[in-house]
């Protein structure tokens, strides 16, 4: 940098402690449990994750949980050669878009699958779980292609 | 907003949430709270006309650019007066005195929220230097907060030679740039009247 | 039915990989610029509305510092969106219906530099399943072109040649950042950045501003011989999560389109704020836009990106095709949120 620029140095830190909500809350449970839950639309869909509302008409949805995965499969993907600090994982990975087994929407994590070169659309792919699980969408570290579990 | 030198300190890890939660909760109860830590840093260059002003700090002098149009002295200069909406160039950079008039206080009881690292409570004050020119958001280190008050007359204090700074101002930072400036003291002089500054009291 | 509103003033500052100044400092020349041209008194606006971003500057109410290149003293009649300027213009829009003033300015500006876009924009997201895990707007418009891919509505190629025509344009453009005159079968050859991305297919990281005078239609005739007109506008949105719709259309951009009344009558040009390259071709999808409209003559996002100005910059160009280039129709879209999730339309004519 030339001597006539001088760079300066800000941060802005928050620490938000959010509540859930009936719908967030039983999801993050059972992500604390092991468990992935979708809730039921109620023209039958399965909604993954788990909405309050029905994205397409605003009808507020009853409880009505089901357990869905932890296999599924890849509708899109996008590999990601340097991860930002923030993502879930440190190494190259991808970003999928996964249909959960039971459910009828797409579920946006990671894909830890080693190399670009194993990643393809309609893959299969399991959640590969974190031993200390706190209730947070982090609970499942990444998913795995399903023949390497 | 916080100095971004300090704050990995108190960033909570996965694990220290986890215990936080477990300790507020039966690890079986619904969960029903989300903590999430949001950091984020920012590099910016200084803006010529802020950078002007740091580098008058270093020489012990306080600069500030003065309206073509109004007369008004804005210091640290912006490159713009704002009220006549002209713009400010090295042409209207003047010196100013460091030496002036409180015109107005406020007293912090800080709140022990997150970042805040002062405990007890502080004044800071705005400034009308004489000559023209003023600044805000400054300090009377050593003077008893119950003791601040509008038209006390002080003059600046610099920090030492081997210790001044100027890594703390921004774009940002309005003036304030304790790393050059340690505050200001007292002269012992009587207080103004408030005639002097009283339609000044920003 | 709407009352007549009219574009008679613009302005942009050029687009920056890193600014040395300060946001109000950039703005001033370009807010003056654009009350310049419309020949309107600075003190007569009847009403002020900005679109920036905080999060973008690192800096709590930045918007009230961006005031300064206004003139704000005495008290005037303003508004804020934390949105691209496009919505500060159609808020603008709308104050206008009410008959009472007859002039506006709107504006919009943003710093990108001092950040990381890559981990600001999460915060955009939602906060429980998408902000934790650095959902990124890279990573997902990528999903968005993956899914064009795989669903045969696009080619790697047309993205390239998409992208390169947008640097060749941006050639003329005194405010654009990346130009150039590329092979598309040679920025094939380039890595990825996020497959299937390759740099081309990303906007560049700017900073910049741009302004926008409106007045209604017998302040805009008494100010101007070329106003442009708004002879529609509307804006739409789709579901925030990415994987509870089809990512290969854009429902809002096809409805905002059609109420803003884009294919009543033949388009000369489109400025859309396709800012990855195969959003382009699904716009002009949605938009009914084809082969015989240009789109994007002055480079678009891909060759300058002021977030928060970007889309504010679309009405501004389009309005030079029509003030400036005698044009007769033009459409300018903005974008909000990831993976086009809401969008903006309005058709602009001259008399
Ligand atoms: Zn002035």
């Amino acid at each position: 940098m030339p001597a006539d620029k001088r760079l300066t140095t800000h941060a802005i830190e928050f620490p938000y402690t959010r509540t859930l909500g009936p719908v967030y809350s039983a999801f993050l449970t059972g992500m604390r449990d092991g468990q992935i839950l979708g809730i039921k639309s109620r023209d039958g869909r399965v909604l993954c994750p788990p909405t309050e509302w029905d994205p397409n008409t605003g009808e507020g949805l009853d409880a009505d949980f089901v357990e869905v995965g932890p296999g599924g499969v890849v509708t899109t993907w996008a590999w990601v050669t340097e991860p930002t600090s923030k993502h879930p994982v440190d190494h190259p990975f991808a970003f999928a878009l996964i249909k959960l087994d039971g459910a009828d929407t797409g579920l946006l994590h990671a894909v830890d699958a080693g190399s670009m070169d194993a990643m393809q659309t309609g893959m299969r792919v399991t959640a590969r779980w974190k031993d200390e699980r706190i209730g947070h969408i982090t609970d499942v570290e990444a998913f795995v292609p399903e023949a390497a579990k | 907003m916080t100095d971004a030198k300090q704050p990995d300190a108190k960033q909570p890890d996965a694990k220290q949430l986890a215990a936080k939660q477990e300790e507020a909760v039966d690890p079986s109860a619904p969960v029903t709270g989300m903590d999430y830590f949001m950091k984020l840093e920012y590099h910016e260059l200084l803006c010529p006309v802020v950078r002007e002003f740091a580098d008058a700090l270093m020489d012990k002098r306080l600069i500030g650019h003065k309206c073509p149009k109004c007369g008004l002295i804005y210091s640290p200069p912006r490159g713009y007066c704002p009220i006549c909406t002209v713009q400010t160039t090295k042409a209207d950079e003047i010196e100013i005195q460091t030496h002036g008039i409180v015109t107005n206080y406020t007293v912090v009881t800080p709140v022990q929220y997150y970042g805040q690292e002062e405990t007890e409570p502080f004044a800071k004050v705005s400034l009308q230097l004489d000559g023209g020119g003023t600044l805000s958001l400054q300090d009377l280190p050593g003077v008893p907060v119950e003791q601040v008050h509008p038209g006390m007359r002080v003059e600046i204090v610099w920090a030492p030679d081997d210790e001044r700074h100027v890594d703390d101002v921004t774009n940002r930072s309005w003036g304030s740039a304790e790393g050059a400036i340690r505050g200001w003291k007292p002269t012992g002089e009587a207080d103004a009247d408030p005639s002097e500054y009283s339609d000044k009291t920003f | 039915m709407a009352n007549d509103i009219a574009i008679v003033g613009y302005a942009q500052s050029p687009s920056w990989r890193q600014s040395e100044l300060t946001e109000p400092q950039f703005l001033f020349p370009v807010i003056s610029e654009a009350i310049e041209r419309a020949g309107v008194e600075r003190r007569e606006i009847g009403f002020t509305c900005a679109g920036s971003c905080d999060y973008l500057s690192g800096q709590t109410f930045a918007f009230v510092m961006n005031l300064e290149a206004v003139g704000a003293w005495p008290p005037i009649t303003e508004s804020h969106v934390e949105m691209d300027g496009a919505w500060a213009l159609y808020e603008a829009w709308v104050r206008l219906q009410h008959g009472d003033i007859d002039t506006a300015l709107v504006f919009g500006s943003g710093k990108s530099s001092p950040g990381v876009p890559a981990e600001v924009y999460p915060h955009q997201m939602d906060p429980y399943t998408l902000t934790p895990l650095g959902a990124d707007p890279v990573s997902l418009a990528a999903l968005q072109a993956r899914a064009m891919l795989d669903a045969g509505k696009i080619t790697e190629r047309e993205m390239a040649e998409i992208a390169a025509r947008s640097r060749k344009s941006a050639i003329g453009n005194p405010y654009a950042q990346v130009t150039g005159d590329d092979d598309p079968d040679a920025l094939l050859k380039e890595p990825y950045v996020t497959a299937p991305l390759r740099r081309h297919d990303l906007p560049p990281i700017s900073d910049g501003a741009c302004a926008v005078i409106l007045a209604t239609a017998d302040k805009a005739k008494s100010l101007s011989k070329r106003p442009v007109w708004i002879r529609g506008i509307d804006h739409r949105i789709d579901i925030h999560q990415p994987g509870m719709r089809d990512l290969t259309e854009s429902p809002s951009t096809r409805l905002a389109g059609k109420k803003a009344g884009v294919g009543d009558a033949k388009v000369d040009i489109a400025e859309l704020s396709a800012t990855f390259s195969y959003q382009e071709k699904l716009l002009c999808e949605e938009l009914g836009l084809g082969d015989d409209v240009e789109i994007n003559p002055s480079g678009g996002p891909l060759a300058a990106n002021p977030v928060m100005a970007v889309g504010l910059a679309r009405f501004a160009e389009a309005a030079r095709q029509i003030a400036e280039h005698g044009k007769g129709r033009a459409v300018a879209h903005a974008t909000s949120g990831q993976c086009l999730q809401q969008n903006l339309v309005a058709v602009l004519e001259g008399d």
